[in-house]
């Protein structure tokens, strides 16, 4: 009874042995598993990490990724925090330093869109003409981030934000195309162009945030404190198999409309080019034409954080410096991050 | 025999009949929008959302069976869970008592709070979605087991008892056959709740399903594509419902009022 009790210990211990040392000689030979979090729905905003997935840039890289996607009810900051995704592609600047402010052990490894996504849009027959003009107009706004900007612009150039009437701007265009908004929101590559083809672009005056002294650097990749602690190299692997896919993406604009369309059939092709040509615009807008791709813009970044403070969504200052790491990023040699 | 036969051709008529209604309401939309001039942006030429679906049927054919498996693996579970806790219930007052103020508070949370952390559990797997459906499936379904087996016949077990049936003689043989009826409004109900909960568990970053197209055409404001993944629900939706009230007329066969 005895002598088969200390037999099964034995047996029960070298499993257990056994066990412990798989995962790390599995390790050595597959590829490590990682996941990507989008901020939103698959479309070519996200082309070029699509494209690198196809082409096989991650498994290059020795990662074995799955892109997730994002939706209207899901906060990346979140998911990464949690660890339940790898790497996040999340709302930008301003919701990273939220989710720190709140106490979220997540970091920023690079910066996506280097200028506002947003823009402004309104009739050009209408009674809008400048931005002065908005006091005492209909004004929506995503409440996600686009309102910043809109509060940031109206401060910048002396206009009461008091004065005009900002609502919560919902999914649909139709309220401004109908005419029963006065100024409505737009990313540059998604609902402007919407606009455009149910009103005619040449209808249109638009408001760039960037004329009124406004830079909102928006879709942040990030990862949580524990892989940039435990995991810097999977980090820079990923970026470089990311710009990879984002050069060659826009070298062949057709194969990687492709390739977001393989995962989502029913988007409209022409609408996803058009994202795809403006998307790239701003990922290569300011400082990454010499920097390069994702590269983090510490002065933008830093005004962000001062306006954020003074509008009291964060509660204390954040560490721009700890909160956007560009370590990873800059092992990689500058002139592979070059667009 | 012949009582077979003759419900195979009640059937088919109410088959006949459902594909009658359903070629006259095409018509009538078809008819209305081009007739009445209404901008595709409100409502559609129907010819174009069955083309705009024929176009990539691939999309559409792979998301009708991914939420399709969600919905019965949910609707499935949601079943089984219902009528067990539905006899549980009948037998122990106590289980009854104190289990069931909880099923009705859990009831009360809308399930689309829920999603997130489903997510966060489970992943983007068809389980998920499942889970969602079957939270909405197995409250429904313990209700009306335990409030059909309630209203049997006091008479009726006695009756029984009185020859000596045992406990699950009793359960199999006069209770559950006579709670039949009200469970199957239970399932029809949980039908359409199951399908809900699928497509809902779908808006939490899944790649694939019917809700995913709903999505992806309501945020891309594409019409005619949020046009074509309700024609493919209701689809969905209805052939299901029509299937369980199938299993119901053969079941319930002594239910001649439905």
């Amino acid at each position: 009874m005895n002598k088969r009790r200390t037999l099964a210990v034995l047996a029960a211990s070298a499993t257990l042995g056994l066990a412990a040392l798989v995962p790390f000689a599995a390790q050595a030979a597959d590829p490590v598993k990682a996941t990507l979090r989008l901020k939103w729905l698959p479309q070519t905003q996200f082309a070029g990490f699509y494209y690198a997935l196809e082409k096989g840039y991650y498994k290059d890289e020795g990662i074995d990724l799955t892109i997730n996607p994002g939706g209207p009810n899901l906060l990346t900051e979140n998911l990464v925090a949690t660890g339940a995704d790898t790497f996040g592609l999340s709302g930008g600047t301003d919701s990273v330093m939220a989710a720190i402010d709140k106490g979220m052990p997540i970091v920023s490894v690079g910066v996506s869109h280097q200028v506002t996504p947003f823009v402004f849009v309104t009739r050009k027959d209408g009674p809008v003409k400048s931005l002065k003009d908005f006091e005492g107009k209909k004004v929506t706004a995503w409440f996600t981030g686009a309102n910043y900007v809109l509060f940031g612009m109206l401060a910048n150039n002396g206009v009461d934000r008091s004065k005009v009437d900002i609502q919560p701007q919902q999914v649909s265009v139709t309220p401004f195309v109908n005419g029963d908004v006065d100024v409505a929101t737009a990313t540059w590559y998604n609902e402007l162009y919407t606009i455009k083809q149910r009103m005619g672009a040449d209808n249109l005056r638009t408001f760039v945030a960037e004329d009124y002294g406004v830079t909102f650097p928006r879709d942040t990749l990030i990862v949580s404190r524990k892989t940039a602690q435990d995991q810097p190299e999977l980090i820079t692997k990923f970026l470089r198999a990311s710009i990879r896919g984002w050069r060659d993406a826009m070298a062949h604009p057709k194969e990687a409309v492709d390739a977001v369309m393989k995962v989502a059939p029913t988007l409209d092709r022409a609408h996803q080019e058009f994202m795809l040509t403006e998307a790239y615009r701003l990922m290569t807008a300011g400082q990454a034409k010499a920097e390069g791709l994702f590269w983090i813009d510490s002065k933008a970044i830093q005004a962000t954080e001062e306006f954020l403070l003074k509008n009291k969504v964060l509660t204390k200052p954040v560490d721009v410096a700890t909160a956007f790491d560009g370590r990873f990023l800059q092992t990689i040699p500058v002139e592979e991050r070059r667009p | 025999m012949s009582n077979a036969a003759a419900m195979f051709r009640s059937a088919a008529l109410t088959a006949l009949r459902g594909a009658a209604a359903i070629l006259i309401a095409a018509a009538l939309w078809e008819g209305v929008v081009v007739l009445g001039n209404i901008k595709p942006y409100y409502l559609p030429r129907l010819s174009d959302i069955v083309m705009s679906i024929i176009a990539v049927p691939d999309a559409y054919i792979t998301g009708f069976f991914r939420t399709m498996s969600e919905t019965l693996l949910g609707f499935a579970m949601g079943v089984v869970v219902g009528v067990a806790n539905g006899v549980l219930f009948k037998h122990s007052r106590t289980l009854r008592e104190l289990i069931f103020p909880l099923f009705v508070i859990s009831q009360t949370i809308p399930v689309i709070a829920f999603g997130a952390v489903v997510v966060l559990w489970f992943g983007n797997t068809i389980l998920a979605k499942a889970l969602i459906a079957f939270y909405l499936t197995f409250f429904p379904v313990t209700v009306n087991t335990l409030n059909g087996m309630d209203a049997v016949d006091q008479r009726q077990v006695d009756l029984l008892r009185s020859f000596g049936a045992t406990r699950w003689q009793l359960l199999f043989r006069l209770q559950l056959p006579a709670a039949l009826p009200q469970i199957f409004v239970a399932l029809r109900l949980a039908c359409t709740l199951s399908l809900l909960g699928a497509i809902a568990g779908e808006w939490f970053g899944d790649t694939t399903g019917l809700g995913v197209l709903l999505l992806q055409a309501m945020y891309n404001e594409q019409v005619i594509a949020l046009w074509a993944a309700i024609l493919m629900s209701g689809l969905l939706g209805t052939s299901f419902y029509g299937l369980v009230a199938l299993a119901e007329r053969r079941v319930v066969f002594w239910r001649s009022e439905l």
